[in-house]
C-alpha cells in the first residue's frame, strides 16, 4: 500500500521513508507540543529499527516548542502512560507501530492523564497541526532532552503491590514468553522473575525484526507453543512488540485464543481484588461478560477502540475492563492495556485457584467468533444501519458504534470500517456453526435491502 | 530579528523564527541524498539550541540511509579533521561559531574536510528546494555510532604538526578563553602537551555563552585585563567553534582580528613561501607579508568555503581571512583556531620574540568600519548607483568580485551588503587614519544620497 498515511484517532501512521519521515514526525511533535502547552512530555519508542531516527526528530520538534523532554527510551506503551500519570507530564509520544509489520512506523499520543487523546483532544491537535502557526521557543526557551533512569520500576512496583507476590512466587512457576522482539525482549525476564519465575523466552531478540506476525494470534504462536512442551512450562505468555496485549498458551503448548486473556483477568480482579462494573468494547467474547454477569457485575460495551475503552471505564469508576484482542486495563495501574498487569493476574489466578491453564480455560463457557465484511458504497450505510435498528428494535441495542444486537446466548455487530470501504459484520455464537449462519444470515437480510432500492 | 541564510555552505539563522528543526532535517537530508547514503560524521557547539539540532541533523541523515558518527560536543575544525580520517562522504558541524546567542547554523562539510564547495553546496540546495529527498525504507536507513575519546587523536597529530619540543622548552603561560563554546574541554590535554601553563577563562562548557562569540578587541577585555597581572605570555580568545582566533599581547594589547592571519602568515612563509589565499577584503597588511615572502597572493569572495576550494584548486600554502581565521592545508582544511595557537607559540618559540614584537614586525593600516542602513532590496540597488557615478573612482582599480571595492595607491574601500543584516558595510583602509575616516565618511554620505 504505497503512500498509505492515517492520520487519527490512533495517531500518524505509515511506511517509514514513505509517508513516515523525520520530517513529519517533527511537524507533528511541535504541533503536539503546542497542542499541551508548556511541561514535560515523554518520548518513549518500542524496538523497530526506525525508532531511533524518528525520537531524534519527535525531540527537536517539542524542543522547538519549549517543551521539556523526558526520554524513556525503549520502553512498553503501558510504561510511558504510567510515568506520564506518575511525574504528571503535559503527555507522551509514543514511537510505535504496535503490531503494523516492519516496515511501518507510527506516533502514538498521550495526554495529561496517561490515557491516549480522545477523538475531541484529537480533532483539535489536528486543527492546531493544519493551522501550522506555533509558537516557537527563543534559544533561551529551549530545554535540554533528559533521559529518564530506570523508566520501569515504578511501574513494576506498581503491579507487584497490586497482586499477591508471595503466593506467586511460592508457586515457582515456570514460564515461556515470546517477546515478539519488542519490548518484552528487554523486560519480561526480569519482570517475571522479580514474580520469582523461571523464564525461558522465544523472540527474545529487541531489534524490531519479527521472528513472527506481531499480532498475537493462535496462529502465529507456535514456536512458543513448542518452547512450552519442550521446556514443560505452566503456561506461554505472547506479547505484541509494544507490550500492551498478551495473549496466553496453555501447559500442552496450544494456544487458547487471545479473548480469554481478558476473561482470566476479570474472573481475577472481580475475585480478589474488589467488584465493580466492567467494560469490555462491542466485538468482546461473551465469554468475558458470562464471567463477570456470573460474579454479579455489570457490563457496559464501549465503541471499538482502546481510548473509547478507557474512557467509558474512567467514566463508570470500572474495575477491570479492556479489549477480546488480549488487552487487559486495570486502572489502579494504569488506564492503559498492559501486557504486564495482564500477566500478573494470570499467574495469581492460578496460584490462588490452584489450576492449570487448561482447566482454567474449562471454566469458560465456549463460544465461537465469526467477522465477515462485505463492500457497500459508503453513502448508503447510514440507511442500511437505521433499517437493522428498527428490525432488531426488540432486542437489547447499543447504538454506540454502528448496530450491535444481543440475542439469547449470541450476538452481531455491523458497523462501517474506519479502514476500509467495507461494512464489517461480527457475530458469536456457541458453536462455529451457528456463528457462520448468524452473521450469513445477516447479510443475507442486508443485501436483500441493498437490492431493494 | 528574523533571519535565515541558506548558503552553499550550510544555513544560518535566527532560533525560534526562522530556523526550525524541519528546515534543519530538511537540509540534513538534502546533504544524505547528496551524499547516497555514505558516512556522515555530526557534532556541534554548547549552545542551548544547538542539542536540539543535532537531534534533527542525526534523524535526516539516516532517514537518507546514512551512517552517522556522532562525535557530540566537537570543535567544528576537529571535525573537520576527521572527516579524512574515518573516510567519511562528510560532515555536519552544528555551530553558530561567531554569532551571538540566539543564532545558530549549519556548516557542510564535504569529503576532504572542507566547508563543501560552491558547486556541491547548490546540488545539495537544489535538493533542498526540490524537497528531492532519497528516504529509505526501514531497512535502509542508517545506522548511529558514537564516537567519543577522539581528543587524543587529534592533539597527536596537531604536536606531530608542530615543533612541539621547542615550545614545550619555552614553558609559556598563556591565557586561553573559548567563550564558554566547544572548545573548552580539550583546553587541558592541549596545554600538556605543549608543556605551557593554562589559564582558562568562561572555559566551562555551557549554554550561555561569557561575552560575545566573535573574537575581537572588544570581546577580548577579560583576557587584556589579566596578561599583566598573571605575567602571561599571550593570550587568545575563539570564537564558540574554534574556527576563529584572535591575540592579545603581554602588555594586554587586545589585538585586532585582522592581524592573527598576517602575523601567522609571516612565520609560515618565512619557512615556506608559496601561494596565499585570502578574501578581497582582507587588511593590506596580508598583500605586504606575502610581497616581503615572495608569495603568490589569489584573492576570493569573502567566505571559508571559497578559501579553501582557491588552496585546493592552486595548491596554497596557507589561507585565511581578517575574522581570525587561518588554515593550513598540510594539516587540515579547516580554519583552526588550536593550529593558530600551536603555531603563534611556535613562533614566540623559534624566533624568541614576545607577541608584540612579532604584531610589530607587521605592517599596519588603519581600518575604519562603518554601516548605513537600508532595506535588503534597497541596499543592492544603492550600489549600483553608486558604480554609475564614475567620478569618485578616478586613479582607482575597480573589483566587483563580492560588493565593490575599489583600490587606490594610498589605500582602499570596500562596500559590501551585510549577509546577515540590512546594511551596507563600509571598510576604509590606508595608513593614514585621516584618509580612511574621510573616505569612510564620504561614502556613508553617497550611500546614504542614493537610499
Amino acid at each position: 500500500m504505497k503512500d498509505f498515511l492515517k492520520v487519527g484517532i490512533s495517531g500518524v501512521r505509515g511506511v517509514v521513508g514513505e509517508t513516515i519521515t523525520p520530517q513529519l514526525a517533527a511537524s507533528f511533535a511541535r504541533a503536539f507540543g503546542s497542542f499541551v502547552g508548556q511541561g514535560e512530555v515523554l518520548v518513549g519508542r518500542d524496538t523497530r529499527p526506525t525508532g531511533y531516527m524518528l525520537e531524534q526528530a519527535v525531540v527537536a520538534g517539542l524542543q522547538s516548542v519549549g517543551i521539556s523532554v523526558g526520554l524513556t527510551g525503549i520502553v512498553a506503551t503501558p510504561t510511558v502512560c504510567h510515568l506520564v500519570a506518575e511525574r504528571r507530564a503535559r503527555g507522551a509520544i509514543l514511537i510505535t507501530a504496535s503490531h503494523n509489520p516492519v516496515q511501518w512506523n507510527a506516533l502514538k499520543f498521550i495526554g495529561q492523564n496517561g490515557m491516549f487523546i480522545n477523538q475531541k483532544l484529537a480533532d483539535e491537535f489536528f486543527d492546531v497541526y493544519h493551522q501550522g502557526e506555533f509558537k516557537l521557543a527563543p534559544e533561551e526557551g529551549i530545554h535540554k532532552a533528559r533521559v529518564i533512569e530506570d523508566p520501569v520500576r515504578t511501574h513494576f512496583e506498581k503491579i507487584i503491590r497490586y497482586v499477591d507476590a508471595a503466593r506467586i512466587r511460592g508457586r515457582k512457576f515456570k514460564v515461556a514468553v515470546d517477546c515478539c522482539n519488542g519490548v518484552g525482549a528487554l523486560y519480561s525476564r526480569l519482570f517475571l522473575e522479580k514474580l520469582g519465575c523461571e523464564v525461558v523466552t522465544c523472540c527474545d531478540n529487541p531489534n524490531g525484526i519479527f521472528e513472527r506476525e506481531p499480532e498475537p494470534l493462535p496462529e502465529n504462536l507456535s514456536a512458543l507453543g513448542e518452547l512450552v512442551r519442550r521446556e514443560k512450562c505452566d503456561i506461554g505468555f505472547a506479547q505484541d512488540p509494544d507490550g500492551d496485549r498478551l495473549a496466553i498458551v496453555n501447559e500442552k503448548g496450544e494456544p487458547i485464543g487471545e479473548d480469554q486473556t481478558l476473561a482470566f483477568a476479570v474472573r481475577q480482579v472481580i475475585d480478589h481484588h474488589g467488584k465493580g462494573p466492567v467494560v469490555i468494547h462491542l466485538s468482546t467474547s461473551l465469554g468475558v461478560q458470562w464471567i463477570a454477569e456470573q460474579r454479579g457485575c455489570p457490563v457496559t460495551r464501549a465503541k471499538i477502540g482502546e481510548i473509547n475503552v478507557s474512557t467509558k471505564m474512567m467514566e463508570i469508576g470500572s474495575v477491570v475492563g479492556g479489549e477480546g484482542n488480549g488487552g487487559v486495563i486495570i486502572p489502579a495501574i494504569i488506564y492503559c492495556r498492559d501486557s504486564f498487569v495482564g500477566m500478573a493476574v494470570v499467574l495469581e489466578l492460578m496460584a490462588m485457584a490452584n489450576r492449570t491453564v487448561s482447566q482454567l480455560r474449562d471454566e469458560i463457557p465456549r463460544y465461537s467468533l465469526s467477522k465477515e465484511k462485505m463492500r457497500v458504497q459508503g453513502d448508503r450505510v447510514p440507511a442500511l444501519l437505521r433499517r437493522l435498528r428498527r428490525e432488531y428494535a426488540g432486542y437489547p441495542l447499543n447504538l454506540s458504534d454502528g448496530v450491535h444486537v444481543t440475542l439469547k446466548d449470541s450476538w452481531f455487530h455491523v458497523r462501517a470500517s474506519n479502514t476500509e470501504p467495507v461494512m464489517r459484520v461480527v457475530g458469536e455464537a456457541p458453536t462455529r456453526e451457528e456463528a457462520v449462519n448468524l452473521t450469513a444470515s445477516v447479510m443475507a437480510q442486508i443485501r436483500q435491502w441493498m437490492a431493494e432500492k | 530579528m528574523k533571519t535565515l541564510r541558506v548558503a552553499s555552505y550550510g544555513i544560518w539563522g535566527s532560533v525560534g523564527d526562522a530556523l526550525t528543526p524541519e528546515v534543519v532535517i530538511d537540509l540534513a537530508a538534502a546533504f544524505g541524498t547528496f551524499s547516497d547514503g555514505g558516512r556522515v560524521l555530526v557534532g556541534r557547539d554548547t549552545r542551548r539550541s544547538s542539542p536540539m539540532f543535532h537531534a534533527a541533523v542525526v534523524s535526516g541523515l539516516l532517514s537518507t540511509g546514512c551512517e552517522v558518527l556522532d562525535f557530540g560536543v566537537c570543535p567544528t575544525p576537529l571535525l573537520q579533521f576527521f572527516v579524512r580520517q574515518y573516510k567519511a562522504a562528510g560532515a555536519i558541524s552544528v555551530s553558530a561559531a561567531h554569532a551571538r546567542m540566539g543564532m545558530n547554523a549549519l556548516a557542510l562539510i564535504n569529503s576532504g574536510g572542507a566547508f563543501i564547495e560552491p558547486v556541491g553546496g547548490e546540488a545539495v540546495q537544489d535538493i533542498f528546494h526540490a524537497k528531492n529527498f532519497s528516504h529509505k525504507p526501514w531497512d535502509g536507513i542508517g545506522k548511529v555510532r558514537a564516537v567519543t575519546d577522539f581528543a587524543d587523536a587529534y592533539l597527536d597529530a596537531l604536536c606531530g604538526f608542530l615543533d612541539a619540543a621547542s615550545i614545550r622548552k619555552a614553558k609559556f603561560k598563556v591565557i586561553i578563553d573559548p567563550v564558554n563554546g566547544a572548545g573548552c574541554r580539550f583546553l587541558p590535554p592541549f596545554a600538556e602537551r605543549l608543556g605551557f601553563t593554562l589559564i582558562p577563562i568562561n572555559s566551562e562548557e555551557s549554554d550561555h555563552l561569557g561575552h560575545d562569540a566573535e573574537p575581537r578587541p572588544r570581546n577580548a577585555n577579560q583576557v587584556a585585563a589579566l596578561m599583566r597581572v598573571v605575567k602571561a605570555d599571550v593570550g587568545f580568545v575563539s570564537s564558540s567553534d574554534m574556527g576563529r582566533l584572535s591575540l592579545v599581547s603581554e602588555t594586554g594589547e587586545t589585538a585586532s582580528e585582522e592581524y592573527t592571519f598576517p602575523l601567522i602568515a609571516a612565520y609560515v612563509l618565512a619557512r615556506r613561501s608559496g601561494t596565499l589565499v585570502t578574501n578581497c577584503c582582507t587588511t593590506r597588511t596580508v598583500d605586504k607579508v606575502a610581497a616581503k615572502y615572495g608569495a603568490n597572493i589569489i584573492k576570493t569572495r569573502v567566505g571559508q568555503a571559497y578559501i579553501m576550494a582557491a588552496l585546493a584548486d592552486e595548491d596554497g600554502v596557507i589561507g585565511g581571512e581578517g575574522n581570525g581565521s587561518v588554515a593550513l592545508p598540510a594539516f587540515s582544511r579547516a580554519c583552526d583556531a588550536f593550529l593558530m595557537m600551536g603555531l603563534v607559540l611556535e613562533a614566540m618559540a623559534l624566533r624568541q620574540k614576545t607577541v608584540s614584537a612579532l604584531l610589530g614586525e607587521l605592517p599596519r593600516y588603519h581600518i575604519v568600519k562603518k554601516r548605513v542602513y537600508g532595506e535588503t532590496r534597497q541596499c543592492y540597488r544603492a550600489l549600483e548607483n553608486i558604480l554609475e557615478k564614475q567620478a569618485w573612482q578616478a586613479g582607482g582599480i575597480v573589483d566587483l568580485m563580492e560588493g565593490v571595492r575599489v583600490d587606490w595607491p594610498d589605500g582602499w574601500v570596500h562596500l559590501r551588503t551585510s549577509d546577515t543584516e540590512p546594511i551596507i558595510r563600509i571598510i576604509s583602509e590606508s595608513e593614514s587614519v585621516e584618509l580612511a575616516e574621510n573616505r569612510a565618511v564620504e561614502f556613508v554620505r553617497m550611500l546614504e544620497q542614493v537610499l
